[in-house]
Parts: structure tokens; sequence; C-alpha cells
């Protein structure tokens, strides 16, 4: 039986070449159908990417109880040291905890492109690099506590205008200037950091959104979380890092992941009436062929399942034309939307997400030919012009 | 007219494939008209959107801030240019759960004459005043939330409390109106007044939008810079942006709206121009002894030439019209399949669109005749009335 289906689909596959346009259809449709797809998804899964990335394992967060955002919370100056001296934070050389007291707020900016947009400004106190050793100086150098000045991720350098060093952005209580641009490789990169005690008075804030710490292992958030929770005077939820970033990431992708899907499948509906076209035609104009096969013994399984081969290695060969296309063009690319800033990503596994794509479709497309193929009866099709 | 039943025959030689085709250049124009049209609305939006209107908020701490003084509406309308003020004030929360995002947007009297040109009807406007604890939904937010007029609408808010502490807000809905272009996720409506003295007293008199008409659009630009430039040193400086600047129609959220939907059309109508010029060839291909013996019997080469052309076209335009029809009818229902929030408008399939549609399938039809054609134009018809080409 496979030797019968390994002949049938060689003799298929030397017979591609005078199919050649025919076959080309199969190949466009999915090249067009998963290049489509994955150049929309590589802004979902790059903007994913950068979430994941920032939420690290070994961090807590703690926010006030029940709020979604970052810029919602509010930690009282009263509650960081209290949320400091809780045990399960690791310590650093001096024997200090690694927790530090965390300011957002949105900061308006102009697009390379011209168009406004938002971006946000971090402050970070003194455990800041401590609780954040991903964070690298690449270019000028580190901003002063207690002055008003900044640093701009790599990312905010390269969408936005005027974030060169050297240059100043206005801030509530006047012009900050830049001192020194960073590399941290997760959504951090497009956001603009500096001192949040300079920053909370420059707001005229009373709170700290956040207090974020460095677990002494990944295994103490239940002792850090244990003692925080149980804590009256605190009304806090403690949240692993990665768990935070995973929800915002999925939160905030979803939508775009939907419209890249639907997209997909709408193309991939197209592409399939093509597919069914070509591998219909495929089998009439291979009539003789198939029907000779079949009087020599050769019998109706191996002739449709060759046929279906047949779809989905063309299928396939698109989809990697259409991944390929899709990952020259977008991988890697530095993108943002709204205000997150990161790198559109066509990685191994979207690939592989389009290869399969392009084999459902070609199975679908393949199936019904096939059956003509092995239905048809042997005379007629042999009598057949 | 004559040669219809030519045309019908070669078209119909082969059903499965004509049906074939048909079907995938129906799937491709659909899409085509959804991205087309989804320009179209940004389009239509930018055209529409005002030079004399302008939107004013708290330049830092976007919409997690809490707002800004009312007295700042009062000061901007005192300023030379300024036609109408209306504050405005945001009512973020959800219903049940916070999987369930709502967006309330409470007006003034005032709302009513800066937005004058936005297709709302009279009658909603009147509902809301008539009402202080009443609220107007487009049908879309209506649908969303199941209710009709007459219903209450309960949800929670963090970021706005009332004045007894608690966070839950009940609202009753009095109109329900069509939705418009300029408000994507559909619109929840609500009054000012009435939000504002809810709240607890040190919460009041804040608003996290002001509005206002200029009395010429052509000293908009600079009014907003005015504004701006007035409140660059006090407590809450501004951010301040025309309409017209606010909805350029290039981008939503920095997307390339434009080059991302031209794209997608693009790569769809090559997918679909391999299928029908691969087709037409075939059938040409089958059929080249026929065409000699039309050619025989007197058909001159552009008759042959419109024939071939002509078979092109039938499965494009009609996959196309078909296609642009069935746009047409998602359009409406997708924003209500999208997740609630995102903003993506619904398409627009305008006039402009059906053209584009009608343009791309006539020129997929040339093309893919184009081949077929330049064979029987060179075409031996002695050979080929025999066989041999």
């Amino acid at each position: 039986m496979l030797r019968q289906i390994w002949i049938v689909s060689v003799l298929n596959f030397k017979s591609l070449s005078s199919r050649f346009w025919q076959s080309m259809v199969i190949v466009v449709g999915l090249a067009a159908t998963v290049g489509v797809m994955l150049s929309m998804l590589s802004v979902s899964a790059g903007m994913r990417q950068a979430y994941l990335n920032a939420g690290d394992p070994n961090r807590a967060i703690v926010v006030s109880k029940g709020i979604e955002q970052e810029g919602q919370s509010a930690i009282t100056r009263a509650m960081a040291p209290m949320i400091a001296s809780a045990p399960g934070i690791a310590k650093d050389k001096d024997g200090k905890p690694l927790a530090d007291r965390n300011l957002n707020m949105g900061v308006p900016v102009l697009r390379k492109d011209g168009s406004k947009g938002f971006t946000t400004m971090r402050g970070l106190a003194d455990k800041g690099q401590g609780v954040r050793p991903e964070l690298k100086i690449v270019q000028g150098r580190m901003f002063q506590s207690g002055k008003r000045e900044m640093i701009v991720g790599v990312g905010a350098q390269m969408m936005f205008q005027h974030m060169e060093i050297g240059e100043k952005v206005i801030l509530p209580d006047g012009e900050w200037p830049i001192v020194g641009v960073f590399a941290t490789g997760d959504l951090l990169e497009g956001q603009l950091v500096g001192d949040t005690e300079t920053l909370i008075t420059s707001l005229h804030k009373t709170n700290y959104n956040t207090v974020l710490v460095r677990l002494a292992s990944p295994d103490s958030l239940d002792t850090f979380k244990k003692a925080l929770t149980t804590n009256p005077t605190l009304s806090v939820d403690v949240i692993r890092h990665s768990d935070w970033y995973a929800r915002i990431a999925s939160q905030s992708t979803f939508a775009l992941a939907l419209l890249g899907y639907t997209v997909g499948t709408v193309m991939a509906i197209g592409a399939l009436f093509g597919c069914l076209n070509t591998m219909y035609s495929a089998v009439s104009t291979r009539g003789r062929e198939i029907a000779t096969l079949r009087a020599l013994g050769y019998g109706a399984f191996p002739v449709a399942v060759s046929v279906i081969l047949e779809a989905v290695l063309l299928s396939m060969a698109g989809a990697l034309i259409g991944a390929g296309i899709a990952w020259s063009l977008y991988d890697g690319k530095q993108d943002l939307f709204g205000n997150s800033v990161f790198h559109l990503s066509v990685s191994p596994a979207q690939i592989q997400l389009g290869v399969i794509w392009a084999i459902a479709v070609a199975l679908l497309g393949g199936l019904f030919p096939s059956i003509r193929a092995a239905r048809r009866p042997v005379v007629e099709a042999l009598r057949a012009t | 007219m004559k040669y219809l039943p030519l045309i019908w025959t070669g078209v119909m030689r082969k059903p499965m494939r004509t049906i074939l085709t048909l079907l995938s250049v129906t799937v491709a124009f659909t899409l085509f008209g959804l991205m087309i049209g989804l320009n179209a609305t940004f389009d239509l939006v930018a055209e529409r959107a005002r030079a004399d209107r302008i939107f004013t908020g708290p330049r830092f701490g976007g919409l997690a801030g809490n707002g800004m003084p009312i007295a700042i509406a009062r000061q901007i309308a005192a300023m030379p240019g300024v036609k109408v003020v209306t504050a405005v004030n945001f009512v973020p929360g959800y219903v049940q759960d916070p999987k369930n995002p709502v967006f309330l947007v409470m007006l003034d009297d005032n709302a009513e004459k800066v937005v004058h040109d936005w297709p709302i009807a009279p009658e909603v406007w009147a509902a809301i005043r008539k009402d202080r604890t009443g609220i107007v939904m487009s049908k879309m937010q209506a649908a969303r939330w199941n209710k009709k007029v007459g219903d209450s609408f309960t949800m929670i808010s963090q970021a706005v409390k009332r004045a007894d502490g608690k966070n839950s807000w009940t609202f009753k809905l009095v109109a329900i109106g069509d939705d418009i272009a300029e408000q994507t996720n559909g619109y929840v409506f609500g009054n000012y007044d009435y939000i504002d003295k809810a709240k607890p007293l040190a919460d009041q008199g804040r608003v996290n939008e002001i509005d206002l008409l200029a009395n010429d659009p052509a000293t908009a630009t600079e009014l907003a810079q005015r504004i701006d430039r007035t409140f660059a040193n006090s407590a809450t400086p501004l951010r301040t942006i025309t309409d017209k600047m606010a909805r350029s129609g290039k981008d939503f959220e920095g997307l390339n709206i434009k080059a991302i939907t031209h794209g997608i059309a693009l790569a769809g109508m090559f997918m679909v121009l391999f299928l029908t010029g691969n087709g037409i060839a075939e059938s040409v291909r089958e059929r080249f002894a026929e065409f000699a013996t039309l050619k025989t019997i007197g058909f001159s080469d552009r008759a042959v030439t419109a024939l071939v052309v002509l078979e092109a076209a039938l499965p494009c335009v009609l996959g196309a019209a078909l296609g642009v029809v069935i746009a047409a009818l998602l359009a409406r229902q997708l924003p209500g399949l999208m997740p609630p929030g995102f903003g993506l408008p619904f398409p627009t399939i305008s006039p402009v669109v059906m053209l584009w549609a009608a343009v791309c399938a006539l020129v997929v039809a040339a093309i893919s005749a184009a081949l077929p054609i330049l064979r029987l134009n060179r075409m031996d018809i002695a050979s080929a009335l025999s066989g041999r080409a």
C-alpha cells in the first residue's frame, strides 16, 4: 500500500511541470493567505512578546486591591516601607530589600510619522536597577536621583521625535533633559524613565502607583504575599510580575490577533476554492493516467492519497513562501500600537501555524477531487479524451 | 448582444471551474470591500472632522489622571474667538465583571451645540435633558447590554465614586440613537450635572475633557495653541488639538491603516489574478480549435478578443459585485464581533468603494485575458483546426 502511494505520488510530481501554472494557483493562493495572516499577526505577536518579556517570575508587583492597571493603583508613602520590610524579598549587598517604588504617567509624544500619541513616563526609585537588572544604559548615563532628568528607551528613541540625548521633554513642572538611552529587551524600551521621588513632586501627587520587588527566590512569593495580605493596614494585591504581564498581554493583543485570524480565515476560504479548482482540474487532465494505473492494479486509496498529498505539498510550498515574505518584511522591525512600542515578530511558532493552516486548506481542497479521482470508472476514464 | 449565448457556453463549459472561480473571486472581493470600506470610513471621518472644533484635556496622566477643574472651561469660554464651550466627564467602569468594560460620557447642555453636525437625532438629546439619571445608548451599545428604552443600567466604576463612597451607579436608558462613524465603539451619553453632584464633594467640579467651537475655522489652530500657552504654567497644563488634526485619517493607534488595508486588498487580488488567469488560459487552450473555427467563418481578431475578455470579465465582475454586497452586509455586523473597546470603525461601502471594486475586477479580467488573446491573435488557423497547435 505505502509503496503504491509512493509510486503514484512520484508520478504525480513528475508531471507537475506540465501543470505548472495550474499548480501555481495553489502556491500563490496560500502564499497570499499565509503572508497576509502572518504579517498581521506580527503586530499582536510582537506586542505580546514585549509584554511577556517585561514580566519576570522572580519579581512581584504590589498594587491596590482589585485594580487592573498600574495607573489606577495607589500606594501611599506610609505603605511603601511596610511593603519593603515584608519577608520574601531579595536583599542587595548592603542587606537592603530590593523593593522599588514606581510611578507611571502618560506623556504626549510626537511619533516619527508625525501623528500624536502617548507614551509612559515611569518613575524608578533607588532600587530600580537592582529590581530590574535587565535595564542597561547603552548611551549617555543613568539619571541621578533628585534631579529633573530622564533616560529614554531605544524603542522610544526610534519611534518618537525629539528623543536624542540633550533634547528636552516637557513635563508638568517644566522641561526635563534626556541624559541617557537604555535597553531592556521588553516593553520598557518604548518608555521614558526618571526618578520616582522627583517625578512625584513634579506631578503634585501624594501616592506611588506600585511597588515592584525582587523575590528572594521564585518560591518566596507565597511568603511575601501572605505577609502583605494578612496585614490589616494594607489593602493590596500581590501578583507575580510574569502573571501580571501575561494578563495584560492577552487583554491588549486579543483584538489585534482576532483581526489577523479573521482576515486569514477569509483569505483561506478564497484560497480553498482556488485549491479545489486546481485539484479538480488536475484529476481531470490526469484522468487517463490515473485510469491506466488503476487498470494496472493500483488501488483507489493510493490514488486518492496521492492527490491529497500533491495539494498538501503545493500548499506548504505556498505557505513557506508567504511566511518567508512576511518574515523578511516584518520580523524584528520596530513598531508601535497605541502607546506600546515593540518589535514585530514572525516567529517559528507562527510560521508553523501558517503551515498548519495551509495543510488544513489543502486537506479540504484535495479531499473531494481525490474522491472523484478514485471513484471514476476505469473504462470511462480510459476512453475519455 | 447576439454573442451572449456564445460567451455563456464558454463560461459554462466547465460549470465546476466557473463556480469555484466565482466563489473565490467573491471571497476576495468581500475582503476587498471590507478593507477599502474601512479606508472609506477613515476618509469620511477625516472629511467630516471640523476645523473649528477643538478638544482639550489634561496634558499629563491621560485617563488615569483625575481631570481638571471646571473653572478652566469658564476661563476658555471667556477667551476671544471662542463660540461655545462644553465640559465632558468620563465614567469608565464595567458591568458585573471587569471583563465587560463600559465607558460613559457625561455631557452638559452645550454638548449638542458643539457636536451639532453629528447625526444624532434631536429627540435623543432632548431625552437625556429631561431625566437627570437618564442615559442614551447607540444601537450597538444597547444591543451589547441587551437593553431597551426604560430599562435600568447598573455599572461599577473604580475611578468615579458616589458621595456615599460606593462605586456602583444605576442609570435609566431613556433613548437609543443611531451609531455614528465618529464614535467607533458606539456611545453611552449621560448628564454631566447629575454625575458631578452625585460625587463626593472633594471630587466635584472636575472634568476630563473640554470641547469647544471657534468663531472662525481659519484661526482655530491658533486658538488651540493659545489655550495651551495660557495654561502651560498652571497646575493643569493642557493639550489642545483641533478635530481636524485629531482625525487625520492616516492612522489607527499608530498603525498605518492605508498601507495595511491596501496590502491586504492587493494580496487578495493577486490570489484571484492567478486563479482567473489560469482559468481563462485553460479554457482557451481547450477550445483552441473552436476559436480557429470562429476565425474561419469570419470573426475578426477584435471580435475574438472581445469574446475572451468578456468571458474572463464575467466571473470577475459578478464576483466583485457579490463580494461587495456581502461586504456591505457584513460591515454593520463586524463591530459587534470585535471585542468591545477596540475602536476599529465599521467599513463604509461608499460609491467610491464600489467604483474601485469594479476597476479592480476589470483590471484582473484584462490581465487574465491578455496572454490567451495574444496566443489567439497569433494563431495559425490551419494548424489550429487540425489540432496541431
